[in-house]
């Protein structure tokens, strides 16, 4: 036992300390070595890496795609951190993720436990819930496009509510239809991460609960949330990733506008890259975009413990 | 635990045919694509349902050219993403579509394109064959760098034919009927003008002739070169006086910024007697034909943009899509395969074969062709006015550089619609950049 | 365990089947009228014409060749998801090295690396690896962008297998390569079906790489043919959407098949 208390113990790294001292043993051997994440991380870094660190190149330098490009020192991100239109896109974003967050996470978390029921008839509707997450983009916001037409689309019919259905020429109306359907299109895949998880927690739980009288809501809150928050966070991380990179939505459903009331800072990168070819500007905006969802991700996986977390199950079987 | 063992199984199973499949991919795809040194020309296109005609060209010239031709096409939406991408590169093609204008500047800017000076030399057909006024998009700094090689697309002042008879309301003649008819029409309870706000370059439309009528062509030609002033010249503040009293007389309706014409939407208006008035690229013709025929034959009517008396814009000016261009690479290996290449664009087979698909080709033998048009009457109409046409602008967005392209958008959008007033605007279009 | 009916859930999942049903339907509806109905009498209008030009349409724009070029990308993707995912996420959950939890943070970051942003350093990579206009060259950079919400949701699923089993077989002395395939692979069945479906609905849907990375007609996928639908002034919208529900079937049709072994999947570590 004294050799092992020489070794270092596993602080940092994934590993939470073994609680017992008999277990620290056993604990210790059989552990993989980070050999076995090389081929994905060489991959990765390959094609995503590399790329990155050229963009970040390129953010302090001044380039149309035509010529070759010239460093501009801190040009890009003096212009790009004085431009009104790039902080009124940075709180856009932040508004519409956090709207998605807090519409997506309670509604799939629902669903997804629905679904999770044995039922067969939930079998069939879960196939359907499914179908929106096989479509493209440009097919969902076409699709939806035409139904919230002024004229011929659902405001039409409801006048009472619509009014005049001039849902794209206001800044609110704008923005409560993108986190709308970014909501349609993207429940169907948390839904299914919570079904998932759903179905993984030991039925003895309710079975134990019951027994202590505890009813539906209550065995909702007390067994089922706790049992789900490896999943919560990690449906929570891909929300927050996910939108604060969107960007077809807005392409095609509101191309920024009313002026720029909808320019979300993906898509306004977007626009200064591809449209404007100025691509040092696109370069900065990219980089305040991946270093701000890695800051993101990092506060949640620290805050939740989660890189720390070994099993929600632990205790229980 | 019978499921246990299946799944390494299954795992090693995907991972041995995606190595075999993406091998055997590897083979079939490789050697494709690209400009290089493959002893081809490489044509590049914007993909739609026009290149029926650029795959039968390219057939034609295959035929009797030793150095054969590949067409190759990009999706609409991003073509000019892609281009900007490869155009400096070895995948360059050799020839390629565009739109004439600032969609070419940058790249003459950066010496990419030939100019086609000596071509036209070599062959005067290549400048004497087109009308002028479409010609002149594709000449910067005094020289040639395109070839029109689809068709023009002129702005016209659309109407529903019943609606205007209805209201007793006469197609408008001047700017002031125009304003006397959104009057009438608006106490019928119908939507005087369909807008489709949504996609921002249709509202861009009401600028540019606008401006054309009251400050004649020169306002804007300084403008785009540079000349921040003209935004601010008496002429233009009198244009969005005159475009600001159309949006508050209630021409466009409240709700035109949700509306959008490419989905079908505004088109549908009209075409059901919801609104009286589109003001639309000639393309018009071709969509009401497919989404409503009956209207489209009987109850389409078409005009030239009222004048507006006083102005200094001659009023048989047009504005629109003048063409699209083929431009040359510098680069390209083989320039006299280029050069007869070029040549087909005023063939007779070609000027037919767009007809056919609908498209007004601009070269001087289309007039022969006119009657084997789907609809004689409508193509003659259009050419006329192009080829009378003392100015064609063409559309801002294209004749500034790709760089301005979004904030015109905006900044029309936002006239439209409040949140910009006239200092606003021209201070938005001062900021543009010009190069 | 025999439960009653939930009425509140129940009519909430009304609720949502009519919201997810109603566009379903009116693509659906779209697709089989014609272009005139369709404009004429807008879309939420029962059709009064029915017509299968949008389907044949499709097929005749090159839709064949373009699917199985899809096809070739997303077995490709989801085999090199397979392959190189599932070590990497068992390396971040049971790896004692430092240098592994870097690696997760490295994939933290990754997640938020936007494709638009790295396209034109990605253009350069691709054609000086001489894979310009090769499907090859579309797999790979896919591939690599599916691995950091794969090797996220993968290494959840797996945290969620109990410590005592591998304990269990460390006591039985145990390789890390033998609880790898015997333990970690059958109890994360849930992870791998999710990984499988998020990385082949990202190759199916992929537009951006397959945009900009190929050329030629006889390396376009599917996405890239939507656009055939598309001209600079205005949308076929029935073509579009017809397109789109035939680039659909397929999935779905993998989806029904598949869905009781997804399902079972799901279960995870309960169905055992």
């Amino acid at each position: 036992m004294t050799t092992q208390m020489t070794s270092p113990p596993a602080v940092a790294g994934p590993v939470r300390k073994a609680r017992r001292a008999e277990s620290s043993y056993v604990a210790r051997v059989g552990r993989p070595g980070f050999a076995w994440a090389l081929p994905a991380t060489l991959f990765f870094a390959v094609f995503a890496i590399v790329p990155l660190i050229m963009v970040a190149v390129l953010s302090f330098m001044s380039w149309n795609g035509l010529g070759s490009p010239e460093f501009a020192g801190l040009d890009n991100w003096r212009r790009v951190l004085d431009d009104p239109v790039m902080i009124k896109s940075i709180w856009l974003t932040l508004l519409l993720t956090a709207l998605g967050v807090a519409v997506q996470t309670p509604l799939s978390i629902v669903l997804g436990v629905w679904a999770a029921g044995p039922q067969r008839n939930r079998a069939v509707l879960s196939a359907i819930y499914f179908i929106p997450l096989l479509l493209s983009s440009t097919a969902v916001s076409v699709l939806w496009r035409a139904l919230l037409d002024p004229n011929f689309g659902i405001p039409a019919q409801v006048t009472w509510l619509f009014g005049d259905g001039n849902l794209f020429g206001e800044q609110s109306t704008a923005i409560g239809v993108l986190a709308f359907v970014s909501t349609w299109q993207f429940t169907p895949f948390h839904t299914l991460i919570y079904q998932g998880a759903a179905r993984a927690i030991p039925p003895v739980l309710y079975q134990a609960a019951e027994i202590d009288g505890a009813g539906r809501y209550r065995q909702f809150f007390h067994i089922t949330l706790p049992q789900l928050r490896t999943s919560v966070i990690t449906s929570m991380i891909i929300m927050i990733v996910g939108g604060l990179t969107t960007f077809e939505t807005v392409l095609i459903l509101t191309q920024g506008g009313p002026g720029t009331d909808t320019t979300i800072s993906a898509y306004y990168m977007y626009q200064k890259a591809f449209k404007g070819f100025d691509f040092g500007a696109g370069a900065a905006i990219a980089l305040v975009l991946v270093i701000a969802a890695t800051v993101v991700s990092l506060i949640v996986v620290r805050v939740s413990g989660y890189d720390k977390m070994r099993s929600t199950m632990e205790g229980v079987s | 635990m019978k499921t246990r063992a299946r799944w390494p199984r299954l795992l090693a199973c995907g991972a041995a045919l995606a190595l075999t499949v993406s091998l055997s991919a590897c083979g079939s795809g490789s050697g494709g694509g690209g400009g290089g040194d493959d002893g081809k020309i490489h044509i590049l296109v914007y993909g739609d349902a026009s290149n029926k005609v650029e795959k039968q060209i390219v057939a034609t010239f295959n035929k009797t050219s030793k150095v054969k031709a590949v067409l190759d096409t990009i999706p609409g939406a991003d073509y000019q993403q892609k281009l900007q991408t490869i155009i400096n590169t070895p995948q360059a093609p050799d020839v390629f579509f565009n739109w004439g204008g600032g969609s070419i500047k940058p790249f003459v800017k950066a010496d990419l394109l030939m100019p086609l000076d000596d071509f036209i030399k070599d062959d005067p057909g290549l400048k004497d064959n087109f009308l002028p006024s479409v010609l002149s998009s594709a000449v910067l700094d005094g020289k040639s760098y395109g070839v029109p090689m689809r068709g023009t697309q002129p702005v016209l002042l659309f109407h529903n034919k019943k609606v205007l008879a209805d209201a007793g309301v006469r197609p408008p003649k001047t700017w002031d009927e125009l304003l006397a008819a959104v009057k009438t029409l608006k106490s019928k309870g119908v939507t005087p003008i369909a807008l489709g706000g949504g996609d921002q370059w249709p509202t861009l439309m009401w600028f540019e002739y606008v401006y054309d009528r009251v400050a004649g062509p020169e306002l804007f030609r300084k403008a785009v070169n540079g000349d921040k002033d003209a935004w601010a010249s008496a002429d233009s503040k009198k244009a969005l006086g005159m475009i600001r009293d159309l949006v508050e007389a209630g021409a466009f309706g409240t709700n035109y910024d949700s509306v959008k014409y490419t989905n079908g939407a505004s088109p549908a208006l009209v075409a059901r007697g919801k609104a009286a008035f589109e003001l639309m690229g000639s393309w018009y013709y071709a969509q009401q034909q497919q989404d409503a025929k009956d209207f489209a034959e009987k109850g389409l009517g078409y005009t030239a943009f009222p004048t507006v008396p006083g102005g200094k814009g001659d009023p048989s000016d047009i504005v629109g899509n003048t063409n699209n261009f083929y431009s040359v690479l510098k680069k390209t290996k083989h320039p006299e395969a280029v050069e007869k290449f070029l040549k087909l664009m005023y063939s007779d087979e070609f000027v037919k074969a767009q007809l056919a698909i609908g498209n007004l080709p601009t070269t001087t033998n289309t007039p022969k062709f006119l009657d084997t048009s789907a609809s004689p009457a409508y193509a003659r109409f259009q050419y006329d006015l192009v080829k009378k046409a003392p100015s064609f602008q063409l559309s801002w967005d294209q004749a500034y550089p790709p760089s301005a392209n979004a904030p015109i958008r905006q900044a029309v959008q936002q006239f439209f619609n409040g949140q910009l007033d006239t200092d606003g605007f021209i201070k938005a279009m001062q900021a543009l950049p010009t190069e | 365990m025999r439960r009653r009916p939930h009425y509140l859930a129940g009519a909430g999942s009304l609720v949502w089947l009519f919201l997810v049903g109603l566009p379903l339907y009116v693509m659906l509806a779209a697709t089989l009228r014609t272009h005139a109905d369709y404009a004429g009498n807008g879309p939420l209008a029962f059709p009064k014409s029915f017509t299968l030009d949008h389907y044949t349409g499709a097929f005749d724009s090159g839709f064949g060749r373009y699917f199985l070029n899809t096809i070739v990308v997303t077995v490709c993707v989801v085999g090199l998801v397979l392959l190189l995912v599932p070590p990497l996420a068992y390396a971040i959950v049971r790896s004692t090295s430092r240098i592994t939890s870097q690696i997760f943070r490295l994939f933290l970051l990754g997640l938020a690396i936007p494709a638009q942003a790295v396209i034109v350093p990605m253009f350069y990579l691709i054609s000086k690896a001489g894979l310009y206009d090769n499907l090859l060259g579309v797999i790979l950079p896919t591939a690599a962008f599916c691995l950091p919400m794969s090797a996220l949701i993968l290494s959840g699923s797996m945290r969620d297998i109990s410590r005592e089993l591998f304990e269990a077989m460390a006591m039985d002395g145990a390789t890390p390569r033998r609880m790898f395939f015997q333990l970690v692979l059958p109890l994360s069945r849930g992870g791998l079906a999710t990984i499988v479906v998020f990385s082949a609905l990202q190759a199916w849907n992929g537009f951006l790489f397959p945009l900009v990375l190929t050329q030629s007609d006889s390396t376009k996928v599917i996405t890239l043919g939507l656009y055939n639908f598309q001209t600079s002034h205005s949308i076929d919208v029935p073509g579009l959407l017809g397109a789109v529900v035939l680039s659909m079937v397929p999935v779905l049709l993998v989806y029904l098949f598949a869905r009781r072994a997804l399902v079972r999947g799901l279960m995870g570590v309960g169905g055992k």
